[in-house]
């Protein structure tokens, strides 16, 4: 009786999902609903995690839960801790979604709805959640060993090495891009300014709180963070109508960017309980309550998406991102269909809380369904705007001017109907002076969630709130992660440094210290000021190369898994992992080599390099820069980002070539090869 | 693994007994305590009764770290050693 229900249940839900599909893919001209969107998404969801992930847990992995975890293993009451899964599947959310899932989707969204939805769910079910639960298993199997030292472990020290460059090359360039959102979102705007600027002081109250008031009462104080965060959004509103306040909050882009690397070399240098910690609480209380909101929101609202299913923009002439649907499509969304950066959670707090093996798969691949979540509602958040606003907010000014009649003009003769007037009341609404050219998600997005969480609650007059408070809960965590990524950047630096010279691997030696953060906030940095003054945007150029990056970080991580999967003798199932990694390959080496090579300078680094030394040699000024000095700068950046994604196309061939080998040689014995902790024998037991 | 079923974080399992006696205060006092409990390890922050028990099963004797040590450096550990955030 029991297994008819359960025929009829996921019968139900397979209809459901096919149901919303056909509304998404077929209907002719009439506008399709977000709530299909959601509702085909979900399907799959469920689906996938009942069947498939049910299939690699069982089949595949053979998750066995006699073997002890290492949370059981190395119980201290500390960091190793057996978990109840339910709580530690909120721990492994909170650390996987950040920003990418939020930026990724609404940026391709320039090509309609549809494409960016199917990779989206595609690629979760094939790739990202196998990724996040293989990951998972492999550290778990080995004392949760980070990714690092698993692909020393079974691939040998070559590969662990070069991993380690390769994340700290895509580390570096996420720190920039995510930067590069807060100064796109912030330029010219008092109201966001000072909000972002008001989370500081807050920050570090609640950690005095925190530390010595009444320690460990981080609900009490995130209570009064929170309601401290919503007074200053609201009085924001008088700052950007203050006519003495308003100019010390409104800041130039360059201004911004300088403001930020600032702000990172001190953020990173303070004790960690002092903003670091109470910030991370506060934007980890923001990013669920959001994220629910926003699910509740449109349900509730049911908004029909505005953008058609595919635009012109696929044959690569966007003017958010340039490039066509393959391969760029799948570089672009990065989080929410699989992310590289995700294989470095798997491997780090979580399997040193897995209670037993069987959780993992709800954990590693459930987490990943649930950001994969986010990332569709950001992609139902950006197409339920007018795409016409869409496209003023996310063109660069080098396409659509800087003017709103301008922009009105060239969105218009795009194919999508817009008038200046409309362009100017969505400013307005918002209460933001201009929206025009605020490329990088983060805007587009709450713009988005703006007009849906102010139908579901406050109308009208509640849309510029509802901005400033998406803007704030973007930026909040963005630079969490920014003061974080800068510390762990300056330990992998001195840990570097320290192969060269030993004390500068010191950790507790200052002069490492500062230099090792030097490095770090210059590097990106760098990045970032290039990114502000580039005349295509900037995101153009830094989110493609992240998305080049941090895809071949998950076509990395799943050769490992591969590779274990050889050693384990599992050779069979080794499609599993083998299709995703074959995917990813082909995607981010086509991607990797036409960023570099390609003919068309919109697309192709060299080639915009060698148009501006050529013009800068013959004396000629080519828009948007200003003199011979701007063309080299620019002809310069961009053959350094040649050669940064050369590196990474280099780091993905030799990753292969090493795992390969290791296969092979793996294939040949008739033994398991792979270095687990053995399962607990009689034996061991009572040696316990 | 008998000991790590007492140490489990998570609500303690409903037993008809206890209910039936305490008082319904008591019980919502339990409630938040363990909801409590839980959003703390969502955050990542470990908790302090448990590392108490911990410590009094396995180490008894030994001294222990004061709640305010235990929370600094549980903070300090995670932001200075774990791994990078996401994107």
């Amino acid at each position: 009786m029991n297994k008819i229900s359960s025929v009829i249940l996921w019968v139900a839900v397979a209809v459901a999902g096919a149901f919303a599909f056909a509304a998404l893919a077929l209907g002719r001209g009439e506008s399709v609903n977000a709530a299909w969107l959601v509702t085909a998404a979900l399907s799959v969801y469920f689906i996938a995690y009942r069947f498939y992930s049910k299939y690699i847990a069982e089949r595949v992995l053979q998750l066995d839960d006699s073997r002890p975890t290492p949370a059981v293993r190395h119980n201290d009451g500390m960091d190793y801790v057996p978990t109840n899964k339910w709580v530690l599947y909120g721990h492994h959310f909170a650390a996987i979604a950040g920003a990418g899932p939020l930026v990724g989707p609404v940026l391709a969204a320039q090509m309609g709805f549809l494409p960016g939805t199917l990779w989206i769910l595609a690629g979760v079910v094939v790739a990202g959640a196998v990724q996040d639960f293989i990951v998972l298993f492999a550290s778990v199997r080995r004392d949760g060993k980070s990714l690092g030292e698993m692909i020393k472990m079974e691939l040998g020290p070559v590969p662990g090495a070069l991993a380690l460059v390769g994340v700290l090359a895509i580390m570096i360039i996420i720190l920039a891009v995510l930067a590069l959102i807060v100064v796109k979102a912030l330029t010219g705007s008092p109201w966001g300014l000072f909000t972002i600027a008001a989370t500081i002081p807050i920050a570090l109250a609640m950690g005095v709180y925190m530390r010595v008031i009444r320690p460990g009462r981080v609900g009490e104080a995130s209570v009064f963070g929170v309601v401290l965060l919503l007074a200053s959004i609201i009085f924001g509103r008088n700052v950007a109508e203050s006519a003495t306040l308003a100019p010390l909050f409104t800041l130039t882009g360059t201004q911004l960017a300088w403001a930020l690397i600032i702000y990172g070399a001190v953020a990173a240098s303070l004790p960690v309980w002092l903003m670091l910690a109470p910030r991370d609480y506060l934007s980890t209380f923001l990013k669920i309550g959001t994220v629910v909101a926003l699910a509740i929101g449109i349900y509730f609202v049911m908004p029909p998406l505005a953008m058609p299913r595919t635009t012109r923009f696929i044959d690569g002439s966007g003017p958010v991102f340039a490039g066509s649907l393959f391969p760029f499509l799948f570089i672009t969304i990065a989080c929410g269909a699989v992310s590289g950066f995700h294989s470095l959670i798997s491997s780090g707090t979580t399997p040193k809380m897995v209670e037993k093996e069987s959780h993992m798969r709800f954990i590693g691949f459930g987490g990943m369904l649930a950001e994969s979540f986010v990332a569709m509602m950001a992609l139902s958040a950006a197409c339920v705007l007018d795409p016409g606003i869409y496209f003023a907010m996310n063109a660069p000014a080098a396409a659509i001017g800087t003017t709103a009649a301008n922009a009105a003009q060239a969105i218009s003769n795009w194919g999508f109907t817009i008038t200046p007037e409309m362009i100017e009341q969505t400013a307005k609404d918002i209460g933001e002076t201009t929206i025009l050219s605020r490329a990088g998600g983060a805007p587009t997005l709450a713009v988005g969630m703006a007009q849906i969480l102010a139908k579901a609650a406050g109308g009208k007059a509640m849309e510029a709130f509802w901005y400033h408070f998406a803007i704030l809960f973007e930026a909040l965590f963005i630079l969490t992660a920014v003061d974080a990524g800068t510390r762990v950047g300056r330990f992998m630096i001195q840990d570097m440094l320290g192969h060269v010279y030993k004390p500068l691997g010191n950790t507790e030696f200052l002069p490492a210290n500062v230099l090792a953060t030097a490095l770090c906030v210059g590097a990106w940095g760098y990045f970032l000021y290039q990114g502000v003054v580039d005349p295509l945007g900037g995101i153009n150029t830094l989110w493609q190369l992240f998305g080049v990056g941090n895809q071949m970080l998950a076509g990395i991580a799943l050769l490992l898994c591969t590779s274990m999967l050889v050693k384990m003798k599992r050779e069979r199932y080794v499609w599993v992992t083998l299709v995703p990694t074959g995917w990813l390959l082909v995607t981010t080496l086509t991607a990797g080599l036409q960023k570099i090579f390609h003919s068309d300078p919109k697309i192709g680094f060299v080639a915009l390099a060698n148009k501006f030394s050529a013009a800068a040699a013959q004396g000629t000024v080519l828009a948007p820069a200003k003199s011979i000095a701007e063309m080299q700068r620019v002809a310069f950046n961009n053959y350094l980002d040649a050669v940064v994604c050369g590196v990474f196309v280099v780091l993905v061939l030799a990753m292969c070539w090493y795992t390969y080998l290791i296969c092979r040689q793996a294939l040949r014995q008739a033994q398991p090869t792979a270095q687990e902790i053995p399962p607990m024998t009689p034996a061991s037991m009572a040696a316990d | 693994m008998s000991k790590s079923d007492t140490e489990r974080l998570g609500p303690p399992p409903a037993s008809p007994d206890d209910s039936a006696g305490a008082s319904a205060g008591a019980r919502l006092e339990g409630i938040l305590r363990s909801m409590r409990k839980n959003t703390r390890q969502i955050f990542g922050i470990p908790d302090y009764e448990r590392y108490l028990a911990h410590c009094a099963e396995h180490h008894p004797g030994e001294p222990v770290l004061s709640k305010r040590e235990f929370f600094a450096q549980a903070i300090d550990r995670k932001y200075c050693k774990s791994g990078p955030r996401c994107c």
